[in-house]
């Protein structure tokens, strides 16, 4: 097993989300909420546009931390808070850092940012190295 | 009239009809795609937040929306317990787990958190989801 310690920065995902793609997760997910598709829709309650799915969000997280740990480790949990929404055409970078590790389970702090370097989601992830 | 808070107040832990579905590997690939992660591993098995694309969260309360203009999504948890597999059979069900509400800089807020549990076709629990929508 590799050698995990807290304080370990984990790597920087990147990713450029666009219309199309939350078109496709919208179909991929079942969740057809017009803000994520219909500038229109999107203005008429007050958004700048369209926003990504918060749950797009979080599966982008969720690669973060499997494509760390590849298949030397499962995702426990994944916790995430949004605290602010993102746009389609700007990248949104996700990092993490462990926070802990107890045995065989790893803690780690997980966030996106975005390009002005914006939290807009932050949370947690457990991973059980196998 | 009840109002929306003390209606949706009352399901507090009341669980919906629950959904059955089956994981289909084409599922699981558009649903990899679409988040752009390449990982052959989610060819046959299912991403960590793949849960909620077999059980749509909010849709047994739909007089939320009555309050408000429009749904945010506060927050999620995953709580994965065993893997999902192309093939298996996985039954959602979901409860209310809280309701409340909060005045914010902009008006008030409605907080609905919503808990969905996932059982493969063992009786296994396969993982847990919650959900914290707001009504705006």
């Amino acid at each position: 097993m590799r050698s995990v310690r807290a304080g370990d920065e984990i790597p920087a995902l990147v990713k450029h989300p666009t219309t199309r793609q939350l078109v496709q997760y919208a179909g991929a997910q079942g969740d057809f909420y017009e803000i994520h598709y219909d500038q229109d829709y999107a203005r008429s309650v007050g958004l700048p546009g369209v926003i990504l799915h918060g749950l797009l969000k979080a599966a982008f997280l969720g690669q973060l931390v499997t494509d760390w740990v590849g298949d030397e480790g499962d995702v426990r949990a994944l916790e995430v808070s949004y605290r602010g929404v993102d746009q389609p055409g700007r990248a949104y970078t996700c990092g993490g850092r462990v926070t802990a590790v107890d045995g065989n389970m790893v803690e780690l702090e997980v966030w996106g940012q975005n390009e002005a370097g914006e939290r807009t989601t932050v949370g947690s992830a457990v991973v059980e190295m196998r | 009239m009840a109002s929306v808070l003390e209606r949706l107040r009352e399901r507090i832990g009341v669980a919906g009809e629950p959904v059955v579905s089956i994981v289909e590997a084409g599922h699981l690939r558009r649903f990899a795609e679409a988040i752009g992660d390449p990982n052959p591993r989610w060819l046959t098995e299912a991403p960590p937040t793949f849960l909620v694309a077999l059980a749509p969260a909010s849709y047994h309360a739909p007089e939320a929306e009555q309050y408000g203009r429009g749904w945010l999504n506060g927050g999620n948890r995953f709580e994965l317990v065993e893997p999902v597999r192309a093939g298996d059979e996985i039954t959602a069900t979901t409860r209310i787990a809280d309701v409340y509400e909060k005045s914010g800089s902009s008006g008030n807020l409605l907080f609905i958190v919503f808990e969905t549990e996932y059982v493969n076709q063992h009786g296994a629990t396969v993982g847990r989801v919650r959900g914290t929508a707001i009504r705006r």
